[in-house]
């Protein structure tokens, strides 16, 4: 999404869908099992506005139970069905055309794609009816405003980067962008995950989104006050730290060496904080890789399965860390909001907060000072000084990335505003986020970007009909100046509210301010200004964008085609793994890749070693239940939890169960393409079809039919253990991000 | 809260989307024993597209309590405000109230040998029981007493969806009301659950 | 180490104890479907029918029995008194050991299950609670006397029991005890009315230890009773209405049984004690029973 128009987050919120959205498309997402709360908005919305719900699910879920329309889409064919509305759109005539014309670049070729997409030929492909995917476009066309909403059932594919791009291009032809009530919000899971992505903990960039270039790294090393070639010297060679890391999805391969990797070395030691490693694909290969390093460390409240996975004796460390209750901090939710949490509890027994952790290590490996310098530090008359001798944590945290993270305007989350946010919850309105009284004018949570300590936040992104000062903007110019002779930047009717300049813009750079502004720099300030708006600690960038009503990052247009990807326009493309040969041969998948996050990664290998649709002829999808998350390492050591689930199981149609002579509650063997197998629960449902099953993802506790119990340190079993899904969930990993393709394969089923 | 209010509890199954919320909400506020549900969800018709729906039932305080009509130790008592809750000491065990009970609501915790069964257990819409309010032994052998603090029952208050309200049945059927119009229609499937008339009367 | 496994064990096992979980006959899956059936047209109504009866009639029904009965037969012994038979003549041997001993054991039973039950039926008035829960369990441990009794005298007196012509006399004359005289009762070796009690105790008390068991028992499933459309919850309601209007007449010929046997014929509880029956008893109140010992020539000295 970022690489359609500048931010890859959700572009309004709840309480905007509750109070506009007529209708509501919810794709590869089931927020009444993953988000109740959320979709307690959807309801509201449905029963306030008439709102209609559209749920677009291979499985008919709790969610889809509560939907106006149903559409039971295949795996892995969201691309196509995109398109298929499209298709419907251009050729009615229903699209936004101005809105197309000012602020969007690319659409012939869209247009192209969309030509071969009939109602028959995506009803074929897709699975769903051609006369509902005509309703559904008829309806989408003429209810406005109307909201996208996805969430993992369309990021995790071989195609998930496509399928991301489709969904925004689809809101950009309606024109639902930059409103109230529509926008594309994709929804976040756990507590903290959107400030966890904005922190960046991945291995392809730096915190705030900042790229692993040098430019990048010299900007941080200035922000954190510690010497570049100190930062460099910390990499094996200078090449280093340029270049990706492994991905949380295929770092076992560092361990393996079973194929070939990129790095300076073999990973031998893994350092576990805040994550179920077992809700990871391959999960056989994570075992593998887990008993071949020389170190593991997990720190946890819970006991991570991945110790118990392991049959390390020797070398495996529990560090025990405090949960969300013990700690103090900025929680990011979903829309982008920060919003300040105390502490409840004092860490209790011997868990100590995350920031304690990596601090006392930080001595004992010798480079505490440096890790907590920027703690200490302030910009002063536009430059960066130490003021202080004492950090103080959470809030001096909280001012550091403010002051560093420009990328996305954290400049206005500075820990006393959030502070203070969270002292007068009650004057927000939860329908707009605006607040009144001593908040008056802010948007709750301050949602991102809110570019300066005067900014209100940004409820919704990309509105042109809002002043930027008071939270509106255009799309971000992030792709350039012009793409084969095209201009890139919005056209001149779009105008941002008070803004000085007509029309787009340019993001703002120490080189083109003056002349984009109109305006002329005195010899301080061009002494002192940053080389662009994202690495200006001077904040005179900010300054004069404020004066002008302008948003540093430029007013441009949003592009379908990113000439940089595999596909320059999405293309559908068959899953790794599908259970349409001849459709196979038609929308193949990518060729092999090489040098990925360190890996190779195989596609069309994969995808045509053989038919493995002979073998396996069942689609498997894996879910969401509502008392279980993440590897569920929390939830199964509850009593109560764990009695709704109290088995690993797959939820199987009758009809496909008859045909295997499985019972309902029986036990079943599911069988993958490489080779491997669980052993789960038979529970008949006919909320899917003969042609596929579905399972959860969230146990842990046992492999391929072998009980681990045994493994577990004394007193922390949880109630209920079972088998990971991702034991089976096919080899399959999106091209870009390198998520494995845990939503679209193929398995066999067999009774047990 | 008028004088004359009755409290009542009433599921939109409209809204219940099965989240449970609600009974482990309670289970975890009254520490119950694992397997006593006094609150329950349940879903008909799964995956059946257009008919499935759910809804969260427990004690409904009936304003004709048939339990306390049945009881043969005279356990039960109602209160003013329409809660209906029993004396454990003086419970025998014998269940006659769960056969009058249209909803299914007490239940029976087997403890000791020969899987004796134990005094009921139901839901207390977190009103404690006849000991002395908010005393340890209140807490032990009732859960929480929420009422008595001004506070909601815990399963309407972490309700996800607000499909289980709580309150004045007067109120309650306002709320209901206004959504049933603005909606259209009442319920997907048919008219209300039969058996509702037992508990609300003509409202 | 060994103590908290076992510990988890039993606890995750007696997690499967409690009630109220999926596989529940009662809490389970079926649960909306037992409340929606509740009010439909086609249901039994159990839960009405139940409420109805166990609030209103049955306590006011179950203490007319107790104590009118025995008013009754009170009023009998005032104004008509008991039966003499003279203890000089022969004895005649009726009841084996084997006879005796299952009809004390049956009486025992008796003696535990009758007043438990009524404590449990005006539990209020014992204040419930602790001496009621007692009993309750009394009650219960007591059917199992109960069963070992009652199914060895269903067949040890069966053939004696079938109901036969005289029967149908006796009922007309009310067995004759309406009056002083002492003309020959046709009855064979037991009487119209001790063939009632019999069949109200064998049969009636098989279907009384059903039904109790299921209401003791409560959540378990009966797949022929779910096939023809009852719920686990009717079928304990159905137990409950049964057990209380049979208990009704159980109580009933019990008090009678005891009155006939203690007060109403002089030396009568003799015979069950010694399993002599004195001659004339036998010639009066079992006249057909005399007749055929006589064509037998089974009269014999007596053994004194």
């Amino acid at each position: 999404m970022a690489n359609t128009w500048g931010y890859g987050a959700m572009t309004n919120h709840f309480g905007d869908l509750l109070g506009y959205s007529k209708a509501i498309f919810m794709i590869g997402a089931n927020s009444a099992v993953a988000n109740p709360i959320g979709f307690k908005h959807m309801l509201q919305a449905k029963d306030r506005n008439n709102a209609k719900l559209i749920v677009i699910d291979p499985v008919y879920t709790k969610s889809a139970a509560k939907a106006d329309h149903y559409l039971r889409i295949r795996t892995g064919t969201d691309v196509a069905f995109i398109y298929g509305l499209l298709h419907l759109i251009f050729k009615n005539g229903w699209e936004d055309e101005s809105f197309i014309e000012n602020r969007v670049y690319g659409i012939e070729d869209v247009k192209k794609e969309a030509k071969k997409w009939t109602p028959e030929k995506t009803a074929d492909v897709t699975g769903i009816p051609a006369d509902q995917i005509i309703q559904i476009a008829k309806l989408m066309a003429t209810t406005k405003p109307a909201t996208v909403v996805w969430a993992l059932g369309i990021t995790q594919h071989s195609t998930g980067t496509s399928n991301t791009r489709i969904l925004p291009i689809l809101q950009l032809v309606l024109g639902n962008m930059g409103k109230k009530g529509g926008g594309c919000n994709i929804i976040r899971g756990h507590d903290n995950v959107q400030g966890s992505t904005d922190m960046c903990c991945l291995a392809d960039s730096l915190p705030g989104y900042y790229g692993l270039g040098e430019k990048s790294w010299q900007y941080f090393a200035k922000g954190w006050g510690v010497d570049y070639k100190w930062l460099q010297d910390r990499f094996y060679a200078p090449k280093w730290m340029n270049a990706k890391g492994f991905s949380l999805a295929k770092w076992w391969q560092g361990v393996l060496q079973e194929e070939k990797t990129y790095s300076s070395s073999p990973i031998r030691a893994l350092w576990v904080q805040g994550t179920g490693i077992s809700s990871m694909a391959m999960t056989s290969k994570v075992q593998e890789a887990l008993n071949k390093l020389d170190l593991l460390v997990i720190a946890e409240p819970f006991v991570n399965e991945a110790a118990v996975m392991t049959n390390k004796t020797d070398g495996v460390y529990i560090l025990p860390v405090a949960t969300q209750f013990e700690n103090e901090g900025v929680v990011v939710a979903t829309n982008r909001t920060a919003q300040w949490r105390d502490r409840v509890v004092a860490p209790l027994y011997e868990s100590k907060t995350d920031d304690e952790v990596m601090f006392e290590f930080a001595k004992r490996f010798g480079f505490y000072e440096e890790y907590t310098k920027a703690m200490k530090m302030d910009v002063v008359d536009g430059s960066l000084e130490v003021v202080k001798k004492e950090y103080f944590f959470a809030d001096d945290a909280m001012n550091e990335i403010a002051r560093i993270v420009k990328t996305i305007g954290l400049g206005g989350w500075t820990a006393a505003r959030l502070r203070e946010h969270q002292a007068n919850w009650h004057l927000f309105d939860p329908l707009t986020l605006k607040g009144r009284g001593k908040v008056k004018g802010q948007y709750y949570g301050l949602p991102w970007p809110s570019w300066d300590t005067k900014h209100p936040g940004s409820p919704i992104l990309y509105n042109v009909d809002e002043k930027v000062n008071e939270g509106g903007m255009g799309f971000r110019n992030r792709f350039g100046l012009e793409h084969k002779g095209h201009d890139l930047l919005a056209s001149d009717a779009v105008t941002i509210k008070g803004s000085k300049i007509k029309g787009g813009y340019p993001e703002i750079t120490a080189g083109n301010i003056e002349k984009v502004l109109g305006i002329t720099l005195n010899e301080e300030e061009k002494s002192k200004i940053g080389a662009n708006w994202k690495v200006d600690f001077s904040g005179i960038i900010q300054e004069k964008c404020r004066e002008a009503g302008v948003a540093p990052y430029g007013n441009a247009k949003a592009r379908t085609i990113v000439w940089t990807f595999p596909d320059e326009v999405p293309i559908h493309r068959e899953p790794i793994h599908s259970p349409r040969q001849d459709l196979v041969r038609m929308h193949p998948t990518y060729e092999d890749q090489t040098n990925n996050f360190r890996v190779d990664v195989k596609f069309k290998s994969e995808q045509n070693a053989q038919d493995w649709s002979k073998d396996f002829p069942t689609m498997l999808v894996t879910k969401r239940v509502v008392n279980l998350s993440g590897a569920g390492m929390l939830e199964r050591t509850s009593k109560y939890l764990s009695h709704i689930t109290p088995d690993m199981f797959a939820n199987i149609h009758p009809d496909l169960a008859a045909d295997h002579d499985i019972r309902d509650g029986d036990d079943m063997w599911l069988h993958a393409p490489q080779g491997t197998k669980i052993k789960v629960k038979a529970i008949y449902s006919p909320s899917v079809t003969p042609d596929r099953i579905a399972l959860p993802y969230n146990f842990a506790g046992m492999m391929q039919g072998v009980d681990l119990s045994a493994n577990y340190p004394e007193g922390t079993k949880p109630y209920t253990i079972g088998e990971s899904s991702n034991t089976i969930t096919n080899y399959g990993f999106d091209i870009i991000t390198q998520i494995p393709e845990f939503n679209a394969g193929l398995c066999r089923v067999e009774k047990a | 809260m008028s004088e004359n209010a009755r409290l009542k509890f009433y599921c939109d199954d409209d809204r219940c989307i099965e989240c449970h919320a609600c009974d482990v909400g309670c289970a975890e506020a009254h520490e119950l024993p694992a397997g006593i549900s006094r609150r329950k969800v349940i879903t008909m018709n799964e995956g059946i597209i257009g008919l499935e729906y759910s809804l969260s039932i427990a004690c409904m305080h009936c304003t004709d309590a048939p339990c306390e009509q049945v009881c043969p130790t005279d356990c039960f008592y109602i209160r003013e405000d329409g809660i209906v809750l029993h004396d454990k000491d003086k419970c025998i065990g014998c269940a006659y109230c769960l056969y009058a009970c249209p909803f299914g609501a007490p239940q029976f915790p087997r403890d000791g040998a020969f899987a004796i069964k134990g005094v009921m257990d139901k839901c207390t819409m977190c009103a404690g029981g006849p000991e002395e309010t908010n005393s340890h032994e209140e807490r032990e052998k009732y859960g929480q007493n929420r009422i008595s603090e001004g506070k909601v029952p815990i399963c309407a208050a972490v309700c996800s969806t607000n499909a289980l309200l709580v309150g004045d049945a007067q109120k309650i059927s306002e709320v209901y009301r206004s959504r049933v119009l603005s909606r259209g229609h009442n319920h997907q499937a048919s008219a209300s659950p039969s058996g509702w008339n037992s508990a609300y009367g003509n409202k | 180490m060994k103590t908290k496994q076992i510990l988890l064990i039993l606890f995750t096992l007696s997690t499967f104890a409690f009630g109220a979980n999926a596989n529940s006959a009662i809490f389970g899956k079926d649960l909306l479907t037992n409340i929606l059936g509740y009010d439909q047209v086609e249901s039994l109504h159990l839960g009405y029918l139940f409420t109805l009866l166990q609030s209103t009639y049955f306590k006011p029904l179950f203490l007319g029995v107790l104590l009118g009965v025995p008013a009754v037969f009170f009023i009998h012994y005032m104004i008509i008194g008991p039966m003499i038979f003279s203890h000089d003549r022969k004895k005649i041997y009726v009841f084996s050991v084997f006879n005796r001993v299952i009809h004390s054991i049956a009486g025992v039973a008796f003696i535990l299950l009758i007043p438990t039950g009524l404590v449990i039926m005006f539990g209020s008035t014992f204040g419930g609670g602790e001496f009621v829960r007692i009993c309750k369990e009394i009650h219960a441990i007591s059917t199992l006397l109960f069963i070992v009794s009652i199914v060895p005298m269903f067949f040890m007196w069966l053939r004696w029991m079938i109901p036969t012509s005289d029967d149908i006399k006796w009922m007309m004359i009310l067995g004759g005890y309406l009056n002083k005289r002492k003309d020959p009762i046709p009855a064979g070796k037991f009487n119209a009315g001790q063939k009632m009690w019999y069949w109200i105790a064998t049969l009636g008390g098989l279907v009384m230890i059903l039904t109790g068991v299921a209401m003791y028992f409560q959540d378990f499933k009966i797949g022929i009773l779910l096939e023809n459309g009852i719920s686990q919850i009717d079928f304990l309601r159905g137990s409950a209405i049964v057990h209380n209007i049979l208990g009704m007449a159980v109580l009933a010929l019990f008090l009678t049984h005891v009155y006939m046997s203690v007060f109403a014929i002089k030396g009568a509880i003799h015979s069950i004690v010694t399993g002599y029956k004195e001659e004339e008893e036998v010639e009066i109140l079992h006249s057909t029973f005399y007749k055929e010992l006589q064509e037998k020539g089974l009269i014999k000295e007596d053994k004194k």
